[in-house]
């Protein structure tokens, strides 16, 4: 059934993709003769108070969250997995190094890691996108390292290794993907979701994230708030566009439980 | 056939500490040598030693290792440079000297099946007939192949460990403990798969604590105490007491309290 969940959540990020290729006139023009309207079959969704259509701006505004969202995905994985699998599977010094290193950067709370990068190098998605993602690599560092840690002790990493199974295979195909795929692809979720919010969070302050003209479901909220109605699909829809997402990325995470054994 | 795999003055030091104190050992290929002794004595960290395994610091300080199969012989370092001894190490493991673990429940990656485990196993081995021949000899049944390790008996489990053993086709397998824990029934037929596998041509040095266990199925026994070698002996000669050493005696006394006379 969590099928159903990956699938609804490839579309959005897939139209989040595509997105910035498209032709959003319809959620760019600004025409005030039609501002505020109900849902009709012109606008499904109606309009917001600059006679924008809701339902295309609302699409377009996946593009704030799924490209960036991904590449903070790609950062955390790229910077973590391989660091925290290739120090647990030595040990040694360089696995103490490795440790100390992912305990002191997680002892900073990482909302103020990201505020702290975007005061320095901007607010542009791309840099939002690498410093969540690289906020996120103490701690999905620290679970890939502890597992592989407890792993390698044991007798069936010994057995391969006794079978003639070359020590990168034991390492990358049966510790990192085989024992830590699910609790990667949970954490690459989770990671998903903050950034989600976390971009909602900073359009809903003002000031960072993406800004007017462009769409985004936290700018969309502000815009409209006090507006309209709360049951408006105009200052509905974002918000249940958001709720919907983080739910299926939840959803989605389910699918990656541990396979239980004994 | 004239295989044969000899270790001469093996030394494993923690810190300072001297675990294995200087064995010798030969196995030669058709035999079944029992290497016995009281726990912690040291026969595990003898066995993953002549797999290059061992890791404690600084671990194997001495010894060397022969290994003749056919024309070929090999001869890697067992102590010294990582590298150097994993590179020697890699060609051997599994190929040559292969690895029958105690706890074969935990021996086996909990996360995939038996069959794909077993098939892996024999395609290392650049045999590319599926795990179900190998699962057969070992006499489990086919639908085994698609279980899980912790859906299996202890029995069952180490049938699977044989079934790799077998699939993987060393020339030497190293047993370490391979029926501790499991039911005096099953272990039985158990050892007799070892039995036959020695018959067909494999040397297996067959590590146990239980000294009535060797009789009518190990050709030789060794003896280790307290990291060393303390008697090479056969089971008969066991059986009637005559030991040398005070350490094997005691031994012999032990196992005859248990068994109420005999040691059988
Ligand atoms: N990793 C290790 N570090 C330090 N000492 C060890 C280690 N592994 C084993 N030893 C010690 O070496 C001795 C022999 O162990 P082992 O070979 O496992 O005995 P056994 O005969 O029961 O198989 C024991 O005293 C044990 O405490
Ligand atoms: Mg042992």
């Amino acid at each position: 059934m969590s099928r159903v969940a990956w699938v609804l959540l490839a579309v959005v990020v897939c139209i989040g993709l595509v997105a910035p290729f498209g032709d959003w006139e319809r959620a760019m023009t600004v025409i005030p003769t039609e501002a505020g309207l109900g849902p009709s079959p012109g606008h499904p969704l109606g309009t917001d108070h600059l006679g924008r259509d809701v339902l295309a701006r609302l699409q377009l505004a996946t593009s704030a969250f799924a490209g960036p969202g991904l590449l903070a995905c790609a950062v955390a994985l790229v910077l973590a997995v391989p660091t925290a699998a290739v120090s647990a599977y030595r040990g040694g010094v360089l696995g103490s190094a490795t440790r100390f290193a992912f305990t002191s950067l997680a002892a900073i709370p990482r909302f103020v890691l990201v505020l702290l990068v975007l005061s320095i190098y901007g607010d542009s998605p791309t840099t939002l996108a690498l410093a969540v993602g690289a906020s996120y690599v103490p701690l999905l560092g620290e679970a890939v390292y502890e597992r592989i840690e407890r792993l390698r002790g044991e007798e069936y990493v010994l057995a391969s290794q006794a079978h003639g199974l070359a020590g990168g295979r034991i390492l990358w195909v049966h510790l990192v993907w085989f024992a830590c795929g699910r609790l990667i692809g949970r954490h690459l979720l989770a990671l998903f979701g903050f950034y989600l919010v976390l971009e909602t969070t900073l359009s809903y302050i003002g000031g960072f994230g993406v800004q007017e003209p462009h769409p985004s479901w936290g700018n969309m909220l502000v815009f409209e708030w006090g507006r309209r109605s709360l049951v408006d699909p105009g200052l509905l829809a974002p918000g249940i566009a958001l709720w919907a997402t983080l739910a299926l990325t939840d959803w989605a995470s389910e699918s990656l439980g541990e396979v239980e054994h004994g | 056939m004239g295989d044969v795999l000899t270790l001469s003055g093996l030394e494993v030091r923690a810190g300072a500490e001297v675990l294995v104190h200087s064995v010798d050992l030969l196995l030669a290929a058709g035999e079944i040598c029992a290497l016995v002794g009281a726990s912690g004595s040291g026969k595990s960290l003898t066995a993953r030693a002549m797999l290059g395994l061992v890791e404690i610091d600084p671990g194997v300080t001495r010894g060397t290792l022969e290994i003749t199969v056919g024309d070929r012989s090999y001869q890697p370092p067992m102590s010294g440079d990582f590298r150097a001894r994993k590179r020697a190490f890699e060609g051997i493991r599994g190929a040559v000297v292969g690895y029958l673990p105690q706890d074969a429940g935990r021996a086996l990656d909990p996360l995939r099946t038996v069959g794909r485990q077993v098939g892996h196993t024999a395609r290392l081995a650049g045999r590319d007939d599926g795990p179900l021949p190998w699962l057969d000899k070992a006499g489990l049944q086919p639908s085994v192949a698609g279980r899980y390790p912790h859906e299996l008996s202890g029995g069952m489990a180490q049938r699977v460990v044989i079934a790799q053993a077998l699939a993987r086709g060393s020339r030497f397998l190293l047993a370490d403990e391979p029926t501790t824990g499991l039911d005096p029934a099953v272990r039985r037929p158990l050892l007799r798969e070892l039995r036959h596998l020695a018959d067909e041509g494999v040397g297996i040095l067959w590590i146990t604590h239980d000294l009535r266990a060797t009789r009518g199925l190990a050709d030789r026994v060794l003896v280790m105490s307290e990291g060393r070698v303390v008697e090479s002996t056969t089971p008969d000669v066991l059986d009637s007491g005559e030991v040398s050493s005070p350490a094997a005696r005691k031994l012999v006394d032990a196992t005859r309290r248990i068994a109420g006379g005999r040691v059988r």
